[in-house]
């Protein structure tokens, strides 16, 4: 008896010395244990470009192509109002409370601290080739990131890993200045392939950093007030002259549902239905009732279209890009049978007539009536992932053709050779099998920028540069002003953090 | 013990001398006797224990049904005594008898039924008389649980115990939500109280069948909960379920049989109604829309379901062991085809006692075997809103469906297809394994092991068959994941129970350690089937193309650890002034790095009035008590092991495209925070317990104020610095003041009938004081995003803002149709505009918290017969019927079913569905919960059989007009019906109870 109690005191004390808390890391990845391998330092660099992808397609898209001629959301009898989210879009009379110029802000500085937390953990790293090349991809996208956020909102912080503490604004200026500063440092130190294959897809190069410095310079007399539209064209001309790159025979093939890596794509957000969700181009544009002539798995929102002032760009005889846009009565693969929504055949107008003016709203559709022209430029992927309704095609974000109409541009802009901006204008028209030109615009080029980059994500940027972000389309009166070329300061940004100061105008 | 009132009344009748001079043979003396209750009716079932004051020698029985019970076997000679005890009556002692061998001697005892004050109530780490306690504790026993058809032992307390709001719905999968005395907590899933189930802290509810549970004890105040530390802030619940028997064997069976039926529904359109809706208003319905039919949906998918129980129960036991054991079997149909619940307990429990009863071995073991059959959420949407125009099936037998119809906020399929081309079944295997020992050391001083061992498998499946609209072109998409959590537990303390003249001290000390092993597991997918037949049970089969991703979920095993101390100290001077201190230390590794230990103390103090001199001529007053506690407690309910760690993880769908292939990125998946701690709860709460009249009248008052703060919510961080852009953190403060009274009485008590009511009312107040500090800001936290037809820009229909109660409403203002039948909303300055729906113009319009929670009980007895009927409501809460907002949708009429009530408002009104005030009701409600009636046949011997009809929710008085008004109103976002409402059922159930 005696024992037993002495048996049990001793198990108790023994156990009661037991405090350690700590228990093992069965399953989860921690900062103990990871990354170590060169594999986990891979996977480790992956969250930047995933984050890229995923907020690319839907929000950073609707930032440079609803506030422009290009697209345009209105309610459809009550849906798509969303409080007003996208009219505001288009109508450049946005509030800092915005969900979407919010959702930008964020998919920015989410993607810049990334890096910031990528390049920590890379450089703490044993030295190595890999190392330094993977430190300069992260850098080339930290400055990607920053090109975005500068364009959008101007005046921003630059930020660095480890600190709670609440950064301090910068000017635009130095923002640019930073900008330039880190793609020339590590220009020369990535990879450059002769074309950008499958291996370099998606992931910065030397031709992804001179595009960068071209946009960058070619904007810069809206970013700092200097015209540097020379220093542009010294990186069109190192792409062009340095690399194989050129443009592919079919304009389509870009965006087709199995685009990938091709000579003429310098860099994309890279999409796959099921592993890399982000492109919802089909979903929003489409109509439920185009559901079996394009063999979808789910049936589209039926969202936005174009307008009509944008669609009379495409008036030139034969170009292929004119293949882009669903106008009118709608018909099967067979061209005669009529796709039928509900009692009258599907017909998609170019007029976009409202029925609520307040909402923005066209009414109900009667008769089949679908208001506004819709594209299938990012072409309707039957692979779709019927879930999530995230398609297989990539969305380019630089690309050769792009570069060309920017070096005609800057030589334009600079006085320079004619004949030298004509062949690089050409060059889009004879791709596009649409007439060559003989003489040439400011204007004309920025309708040529329509045409060959519609609903690519960079009308908003163009407009700006061309002075025509406040003019007047759809139902938006123009002459807004010039404060409405900078997005404001998300609202809640401002709560976070003291230091910033909202952008003049709002 | 204490000089209390003299309350037992002890009649010896007659000892008589019955001399039979010519049969004395052996050395034994007979002993009979007879056992009633006060009213003179003889009572069954007391164990009389003899005891040999010299030798030690004990020897047992019980009375039969006739009260009668013989020794016959006793040695002459003594003293002896006879101790007689019985469960809900006060043991009485006869002692001082010799035996004389030959003689017999008869012994006539009338028991004294046990008045409130003295009963064993369970408390944590062991029991306590009623007029000892010091906090505040409500203990329901067995025969005042509701009945019903209960697959949660939650339900059993439903409406019974003031300051204790449980909601549920008519699904047999749900579990009730329980919240008592106001949320404590903004967290989903963090307002529920801490079990503790026959000792083992944290186990499953899910193990006890309700028919073996014996009682159960709601810990309400910090002073009574403190000792289980950092997760006892949302009130404990003890349950004591039946134990090892004594005596002879006995067996009970119990068994009931139900039938459910849909108590409410929304009336929607019929499909003529709505044709003739749309073409009066120049509208026609697309083809696809309408094939002349008239379907009511509701009824496709609704049934009167059938449920039964059955209880087997058997224990018993000889001088030094007892054994018990119990079989249970439920299955429960739900009124929604293809869902239900099944399942199985079986428990079993042996009791050893060694060294002259110093040494008590117990173990049980139970295990719960359930199969939950589910349905598809969209279900509960579709059933209402599917156009009534088009046919369940079309004419080659397959589904009528609309392909073109986009997948939407809860999307637009046929209720019927849902139900049958989609199954969803969880398996549950529970088992738990609790051996305890417990070990008289010295004179008062005990010591008590406990070890414990949980283990949960559960197990997921589920199929879409190909033609499943929720996986279009899956052709077959089956999912299974089999997840194991396991628990362990051991507890050791001491206690030391010892009385010093006027002074009585009770000290327990003790140590806890507790590792709970979440996720181990896995989940796997697979598509393409070429055939649906054997659903997800060979997955083996399925063949998906390239680019399938394997859904493999995110599953990981996460240990918690949970190391405590504790202790508590009581005190009484001559059983009048009581005086408790409890602490308890916990420590956690969910806890973050900077916050590893928290300390739990609370103090309490009570005074039993009624023992105080001057009260001596106080007749009418049985026991006054005046008590008063403070304590601290915590709530860390939802932390696991990674909580407040950084963990780098994939999320779904994150891969990115490296040199030709994709690789999985791996990053931070969340914001560490290594202040991260529990949520700290301090409650004053003040008490009367009182009796009077006899015990006629009795009654509990109880004053509290509850003051959490620490209280965790996310906090908008800015990606500049953080790669999130929200970190968990504790910040906020919240207060519940309340009071609650519940009364007790018998009006009537004659020998064949009596009537006993009791009623419980409670009010409690919540508000929100405080969601910032120094380093995190946050004006308001906008919440219940239901969402809605053109709505998608509103941040939240609920608020959480400092001055305001938790589940404040936040929504627009409806001011009434305008001219055209529109819609208008007010703004700020009270300007009505059909344009006024921005998220701008969202107010404060009502709250969901209740003023009033009630429940009245009354059991009448007659003879055999016994009747009762309980009632219980709720008062001055809101309900945002978001449902019908979406159901009154006129604008929308040509796509989905609209509510019979839309009928008459205009086709053009584009905001008749917005979200307003107009869809905020009056929650009140009073329903007549249960009505049971019962006959008690006596049978010889001891046996009975008790059967009885019953009726569940058989009225409800309420404005409310959604399905019914029992909306959850736990969890975060309480008080919202928002399509999601499993309807609540009306039940008739036949049962009987046997007792041999």
């Amino acid at each position: 008896m005696k024992k037993y109690i002495a048996a049990a005191f001793l198990a108790t004390l023994s156990l009661g010395a037991c405090t350690k808390l700590d228990v093992d890391v069965e399953s989860q990845l921690t900062n103990g244990n990871f990354p170590v391998t060169p594999d986990a330092f891979v996977a480790a660099t992956g969250t930047v470009y995933q984050k890229f992808n995923a907020g690319f397609g839907v929000d950073i898209w609707r930032m440079y192509e609803l506030t422009s001629e290009e697209v345009i959301i209105t309610a459809r009898n009550g849906g798509y109002y969303d409080q007003g989210r996208y009219q505001t879009l288009h109508k450049h009379n946005w509030a800092p409370d915005h969900p979407i110029i919010l959702s930008a802000w964020q998919w920015g500085y989410a993607g810049i601290s990334d890096c910031n937390r990528v390049l920590n953990i890379l450089e703490k790293s044993v030295d190595s080739p890999t190392k330094t090349q993977f430190l300069n991809e992260i850098r080339a996208m930290r400055a990607l990131y920053y090109l975005y956020v500068m364009d959008m909102f101007g005046n921003v912080p630059i930020t660095s890993f480890g600190t709670a503490e609440s950064p301090k604004q910068s000017t635009r200026a130095e923002v640019f200045s930073y900008i330039e500063k880190e793609l020339l440092a590590i220009s020369e130190g990535l990879s450059a392939p002769a074309t950008v294959t499958a291996e370099f897809y998606g992931r910065p190069t030397k031709w992804m950093a001179y595009a960068m410095l071209q946009k960058l310079y070619m904007n810069a007399e809206q970013y700092i007030g200097k015209a540097m539209y020379t220093e542009a064209n010294v990186y069109a001309d190192k792409i062009i002259n340095g690399s194989s790159m050129a443009l592919v025979g079919d304009y389509n093939s870009l965006f087709a549902v199995n685009n990938g890596a091709n000579t003429e794509t310098i860099f994309a957000a890279i999409y796959d239905a099921n592993y890399s969700g982000g492109n919802a181009m089909t979903r929003f544009t489409l109509h439920s009732a185009l559901r079996a002539k394009y063999n979808l798995p789910f049936s589209p929102s039926n969202a936005q279209c174009t307008l009509k002032e944008f669609y009379a760009l495409f008036n030139l005889t034969n170009d292929v890009r004119n293949a882009s846009w669903l106008v009118g009565k709608q018909f099967l693969n067979d061209g005669t049978t009529p796709i039928m929504n509900g009692s009258g055949q599907l017909d998609f107008t170019a007029d976009i007539i409202l029925t609520n003016q307040e909402t923005m709203d066209v009414g109900p559709e009667v008769n089949g009536v679908s208001r506004g022209i819709r594209s299938i430029k990012f072409y309707p992927d039957p692979n779709t992932n019927s879930s999530t309704r995230f398609q297989n095609n990539d969305m380019p974000i630089f690309r050769l053709a792009d570069v060309y109409l920017l070096k005609a541009e800057a030589l334009l802009r600079t006085g320079g050779s004619l004949t030298e901006a004509l062949k690089w204008f050409n060059k889009v028209r004879v791709r596009a099998k649409a007439p060559e030109v003989t003489t040439l615009t400011l204007d004309q080029i920025l309708d040529e920028r329509g045409r060959e980059l519609a609903w690519e994500g960079w009308r908003r940027n163009d407009l700006i540069r061309f002075g025509k972000y406040q003019g007047k389309w759809g139902f938006k009166n123009g002459g807004e002003g010039a404060s409405r070329d900078i997005f404001p300061i998300p609202a809640t940004e401002l709560v976070l953090n003291k230091n910033l100061k909202q952008n003049t105008g709002y | 013990m204490y000089p209390t009132k003299q309350k037992l009344t002890k009649i010896m009748l007659c000892i008589a001398f019955l001399c039979l001079a010519s049969r004395v043979i052996a050395q034994e003396a007979p002993v009979k006797g007879l056992v009633k209750d006060m009213s003179g009716q003889p009572l069954p079932g007391v164990t009389i224990k003899a005891e040999h004051l010299n030798t030690r020698k004990t020897a047992v029985t019980t009375s039969s049904s006739q009260g009668l019970f013989s020794f016959t076997s006793l040695a002459a000679g003594g003293p002896y005594r006879f101790i007689f005890s019985s469960i809900g009556y006060e043991t009485d002692t006869l002692s001082g008898y010799t035996l004389t061998a030959g003689q017999q001697v008869a012994l006539n005892v009338k028991l004294k039924e046990q008045s409130n004050a003295l009963q064993e109530v369970t408390i944590g780490y062991g029991k306590s008389k009623r007029n000892e306690i010091t906090g505040s504790v409500t203990s329901i026993k067995q025969e005042e649980f509701n009945r019903g058809v209960v697959s949660s032992p939650g339900q059993l307390l439903q409406g019974k115990v003031a300051g204790l709001n449980i909601t549920r719905s008519g699904n047999p999968n749900d579990r009730p939500a329980v919240i008592l005395r106001g949320p404590s907590s903004f967290r989903e899933g963090a307002q529920e109280p801490f079990y503790v189930i026959d000792g083992v802290p944290g186990a499953s509810i899910d193990l006890v069948a309700p028919d073996d549970i014996v009682s159960m004890e709601v810990l309400k105040d910090a002073s009574s909960t403190a000792i289980y530390g950092s997760r006892a802030a949302n009130g404990v619940i003890m349950v004591v379920t039946r134990n090892a028997g004594k005596g002879q064997g006995k067996l009970s069976y119990s068994a009931y049989a139900a039938s459910e039926t849909i108590s409410n529904t929304i009336q929607m359109a019929t499909g003529d109604q709505l044709r003739t809706y749309l073409k009066d208003n120049g509208k026609v319905l697309d083809k696809i829309s309408d094939n002349g039919s008239n379907t009511n949906w509701l009824d496709e998918v609704t049934r009167t379901g059938f449920s039964h129980n059955h209880n087997l129960n058997f224990n018993g036991g000889g001088e030094n062991s007892s054994y018990g054991a119990s079989l249970n079997y439920f299955d429960n149909e739900g009124i929604i085809k293809n869902s239900g619940l099944e399942r199985f307990i079986a428990r079993a429990n042996m009791e050893q006692r060694l060294f002259n009863n110093r040494l008590k071995l117990n173990i049980n073991l139970t295990n719960s075997n359930t199969t939950n059959d589910r349905i598809a959420t969209q279900v509960y949407n579709n059933m209402f809103t599917y156009l009534p125009t088009v046919s369940v099936y079309n004419a080659d037998g397959t589904f009528y469906e609309d392909p073109t119809r986009t997948t939407g906020t809860g999307g637009y399929y046929n209720p019927v297809a849902l139900l049958e081309n989609n199954t969803y079944q969880g398996k549950t295997n529970l088992y738990l394994i609790n051996g305890s020992a417990k070990v008289n050391i010295l004179n008062g001083l005990d010591f008590n092991a406990m070890v414990s061992m949980q283990n949960e498998q559960i197990n997921e499946n589920l199929y879409n068959n190909r033609y499943s609209m929720l996986r279009q072109g899956f052709n077959g998409y089956a999912e299974r994941s089999s997840i194991k959590n396991t628990q362990k537990v051991f507890e050791g303390y001491f206690n030391y129970d010892k009385t010093f003249g006027s002074h009585g001290l009770k000290l327990l000390a003790g140590y806890s350690w507790q590792e709970n092993r979440n996720g181990d597991g896995f989940q796997t997918s697979g598509q393409n089937f070429v055939s649906d037949d054997l659903l997800w049970n060979n997955i083996g089969l399925s063949n998906g193309n390239g680019s399938t991703v394997v859904n493999y979920g995110s599953i990981y095993i996460s240990t918690l650890r949970l190391i405590s101390f504790y202790g508590r100290a009581i005190y009484d001077y001559k059983g009048k002034y009581l005086l408790q201190a409890t602490i308890r230390r916990d420590g956690s590794s969910a806890f973050g790095i900077n916050n590893r230990w928290g300390m739990f103390p609370s103090v309490s103090a009570g005074w039993n009035i009624d023992r105080e001199s001057f009260m001596s001529n106080v007749s009418f007053v049985d026991n006054l008590k005046l008590r008063a506690g403070y304590g601290v407690s915590g709530n860390s309910v939802g932390f696991d092991a990674y909580t407040a760690r950084l963990v780098y993880g994939a999320q779904s769908g994150s891969y990115f495209y490296s040199n030709g292939k994709w690789l999985t990125a791996i990053g931070p998946i969340q914001n560490d925070n290594p202040n991260l701690k529990w949520e700290r709860t301090a409650t004053l709460n003040i008490g009367l317990d009182f009796s009077l009249f006899k015990n006629k009248l009795s009654g509990t008052l109880d004053v509290y104020n509850k003051k959490t703060t620490d209280l965790i919510a996310p906090y908008q961080v800015s990606t500049t610095q953080y790669p999130f852009n929200v970190l968990t953190a504790n910040v906020g403060e919240m207060t519940n003041k309340g009071i609650e009274l519940s009364l007790n009485t018998t009006p009537v008590r004659t020998g064949n009938f009596s009537w006993n009511t009791a009623i419980n009312l409670s009010h409690n107040k919540n508000e929100i004081t405080s969601i910032s500090n120094d380093l995190f800001q946050a004006n308001e936290f906008y919440t219940a995003n239901v969402g809605g037809r053109g709505q998608s820009g509103a941040l939240g229909y609920q608020v959480i803002k400092e001055g305001l109660p938790l589940g404040t409403f936040y929504t627009l203002r409806y001011a009434g149709k305008d001219a055209a039948g529109k819609s208008t909303f007010y703004d700020k300055d009270g300007v009505a505009s059909t344009a006024n729906t921005g998220f701008e113009h969202f107010t404060v319009t009502g709250s969901a918290q209740p003023k009033l929670l009630y429940g009245w009980n009354n059991t009448f007895r007659y003879k055999q017969f016994d009747f009762n009927f309980f009632i219980r409501g709720v008062y001055g809460n809101k309900i945002l019927n978001a449902t019908l907002a979406d159901m009154n949708a006129p604008i929308y009429a040509f796509q989905t079913n609209i509510a019979e009530q839309t009928l008459t408002e205009s086709i053009n009104d584009d905001k008749a569905q917005f979200v307003s005030d107009r869809y905020l009701e009056s929650g009140s409600y009073l329903r007549l919960d249960n009505a049971t009636l019962g006959y008690t046949f006596k049978i010889k011997g001891n046996k009975t059989l008790r059967v009885y009809a019953s009726g569940n929710n058989l009225f409800i008085i309420t404005k409310y007009k959604g399905v019914d008004p029992e909306i959850n109103m736990g969890g975060q976002t309480p008080g919202i019906d928002y399509r999601n409402f499993y309807p609540k059922t009306r039940s008739a159930i036949f049962g009987l109870n046997f007792n041999l």
